[in-house]
């Protein structure tokens, strides 16, 4: 087949999941999706193979094929009917966590089941012991809300009234679910018929040629890739800082062995399954383990199955990497996900230099609260997420406060945040100083101060990073740790979590109490320096120093700038 | 419908001991079953194996 033509249909079927994408942002109620974009699309085969994504929230991407080749177990792919939707959230048979919901609907030409038209997305309240999700003190996947093994939401075109029924009782903010909800069903729809229209306008043949073809392309690129890192054992360890229910750190240790055009990432050695919310599921090892690949690989590899056969993923069962029932699971997406990633990427970076960077602040400070607008007496939740420092690169310094390595997902605009929810924006800023030092400096990391305005709210936290720093790499320094702390109404004391309210971590914790006048200040992890201090470029030095991202004491003492 | 043995679920999550993937029945011709454990495929169980000879020998 020639690269034209394959070019062209590879083309077609992201846009396709990018228009998605967008149908999903425009049509949905929440603001994770219509300002935070905490979703991707794609398309797939009957087989549950990846043909095409849109290039939304790389946790997601990473995440689908296993979460497919789950579902297509699951379903009797004989009983599926033009026009039905299927929906699922199960951690444990592939998702993510409870908050990542599926849908994905069946594509037929003339009678033929062709593939799948598939969107996630993380919808933010979904029942569970706290609003808008992130019980950081669960202990058991019950506390996180609704379980949704694969089931039919719509059947035949119709909606099956009874799933509805069950999905919204079970939640505090049913209208919006219902939104999100239809917007995800708009975006399937969309690409069941793009997908069909394709496969019918050259013929299924040619359509199932063309698609077999860029999946083999993808992975022909990703062993050219894969083969010029030298052949050997590279390990690397980081730690969660604790699981929200003990003070604990939780060791994830890799080895990833690569061997000619083929690498395996073997997890085994990590740390038993936490009590807490902290525990990554199968699809979460999976799904970071090729986020890491791909951050280090040709950015321009379709991403499809292809490009995923050329890497094993080995993820003891039982352990803080892949959750058993009924473990808790909700902060392994956000949190441990970019932890597993990062020492995937460190433990590369020796033999991939040049494309190696330091770890970003992973962690996505995830910052929720849900309460009763005075104006409707409608129940309200959100979920924000915290941008941070990315790590030094052997080109270039971290990018400043930015959504984390596997969100891509923007924070909610102050305009938008202070209109729609009932919080003043007192300070919005870079953190000066808290970049790692190095050759090339970690990116800043970013405060964020609110005052709640009129509202009784709950407070939810699901962050890491407080007291284990973000690394450097290859002689660069740490990255500023992330912060949290309250002032109660009336009172001129900053005060953590733990010292507010007695809770056991300070990064990790459910349903506090907030009154009008109480405020809250977020700080998020900044990114580690890359290479020594010394190397680093004395005219970047002063640029820091006036643009005031390092501060006079750290341009004397760490970078040795002369007055 | 299935039953979990504890009777809480309706699916058994029975995984592979050393890359923890789900078996579910379609995988069961090929799994392999070695000290009370269940693994997916052969290549699992040898690579179980190396890796315990490989870290034992670090250890020494």
């Amino acid at each position: 087949m020639d690269m034209v033509s394959l070019n062209i249909a590879g083309g077609i079927l992201v846009s396709i999941c990018r228009d998605m994408g967008v149908t999903l942002m425009r049509t949905s109620y929440s603001t994770i999706f219509s300002e935070s974009l905490d979703f991707t699309c794609g398309l797939a085969l009957p087989s549950g193979e990846l043909v095409a994504t849109g290039d939304f929230c790389p946790s997601m991407i990473g995440g689908m094929p296993l979460l497919l080749r789950s579902c297509v177990q699951e379903i009797d792919l004989a009983e599926l009917e033009e026009g039905d939707v299927i929906l699922h959230n199960d951690p444990y048979r592939g998702g993510l966590h409870t908050p990542e919901h599926t849908f994905f609907k069946p594509v037929f030409v003339d009678g033929a089941l062709i593939g799948f038209s598939v969107a996630i997305g993380h919808i933010c309240e979904v029942g569970g012991m706290a609003p808008a999700g992130f019980a950081g003190e669960a202990t058991e996947v019950f506390h996180e809300g609704l379980r949704v093994p694969p089931v039919k939401i719509k059947r035949a075109g119709k909606d099956v009234d009874d799933v509805w029924r069950l999905l919204l009782a079970n939640v505090r903010t049913p209208r919006y679910n219902y939104g999100d909800f239809r917007a995800m069903i708009a975006a399937v729809d969309l690409g069941e018929r793009r997908m069909a229209d394709l496969a019918r306008k050259h013929g299924i043949e040619s359509f199932r040629e063309h698609v077999a073809a860029l999946m083999d392309y993808s992975e022909r690129r990703m062993r050219a890739e894969i083969a010029q890192i030298p052949d050997g054992r590279y390990t690397f360890e980081d730690y969660m800082e604790d699981d929200g229910i003990t003070a604990d750190a939780y060791k994830i240790r890799v080895e990833v062995v690569v061997e000619g055009d083929g690498l395996i990432v073997d997890y085994h050695g990590s740390s038993p399954q936490a009590r807490g919310p902290i525990n990554a599921t199968l699809g979460v090892a999976w799904g970071a383990a090729y986020n890491a690949i791909l951050q280090l690989t040709d950015a321009s590899i379709p991403k499809n199955s292809g490009c995923f056969r050329p890497i094993r993923v080995l993820a003891p069962p039982g352990t803080v990497v892949n959750v058993d029932f009924p473990g808790p699971s909700v902060g392994g997406n956000t949190e441990t996900h970019c932890r597993i990633a990062n020492t995937v990427m460190g433990a590369l970076a020796p033999g991939l230099r040049d494309r190696s960077a330091a770890t970003d602040g992973a962690s996505h400070s995830n910052f929720l609260f849900g309460g009763t607008d005075r104006r409707t007496g409608e129940f309200f939740c959100c979920y924000d997420l915290t941008p941070v420092g990315w790590g030094g690169r052997s080109f270039a310094d971290g990018n400043d406060a930015v959504g984390g390595i596997n969100g891509n997902c923007p924070h909610i605009p102050v305009e938008v945040f202070e209109f729609r929810y009932p919080w003043h924006v007192e300070e919005f800023r870079l953190v000066d100083g808290t970049g790692g030092p190095g050759q090339f400096r970690g990116g800043l990391s970013m405060s964020k101060t609110v005052r709640c305005t009129d509202t009784e709210m709950t407070f939810s936290y699901m962050s890491d990073r407080q007291k284990l720093s973000p690394w450097g790499i290859h002689g660069g320094q740490d990255g500023g740790r992330a912060e949290l702390f309250i002032k109660r109404a009336g009172s001129e004391d900053w005060l953590t979590i733990t010292q507010a309210f007695n809770k056991p971590s300070p990064s990790k914790f459910a349903n506090v109490p907030i009154h009008p006048g109480d405020t809250i200040r977020i700080t998020s992890p900044a990114g580690g320096g890359w290479g020594p201090v010394e190397k680093r470029d004395e005219a970047s030095v002063r640029e820091d120093l006036l643009d005031g991202f390092i501060t006079p004491e750290q341009a004397v003492e760490i970078y040795g700038l002369r007055p | 419908m299935k039953f979990a043995p504890n009777k809480l679920y309706v699916e058994s999550y029975v995984k592979c001991r050393n890359c923890g993937v789900l078996i579910y029945d379609a995988g069961r011709a090929d799994a392999v079953t070695k000290d009370d454990a269940i693994y997916c495929s052969e290549w699992c169980v040898d690579w179980e194996a190396d890796r315990d000879r490989r870290r034992a020998a670090a250890a020494e």
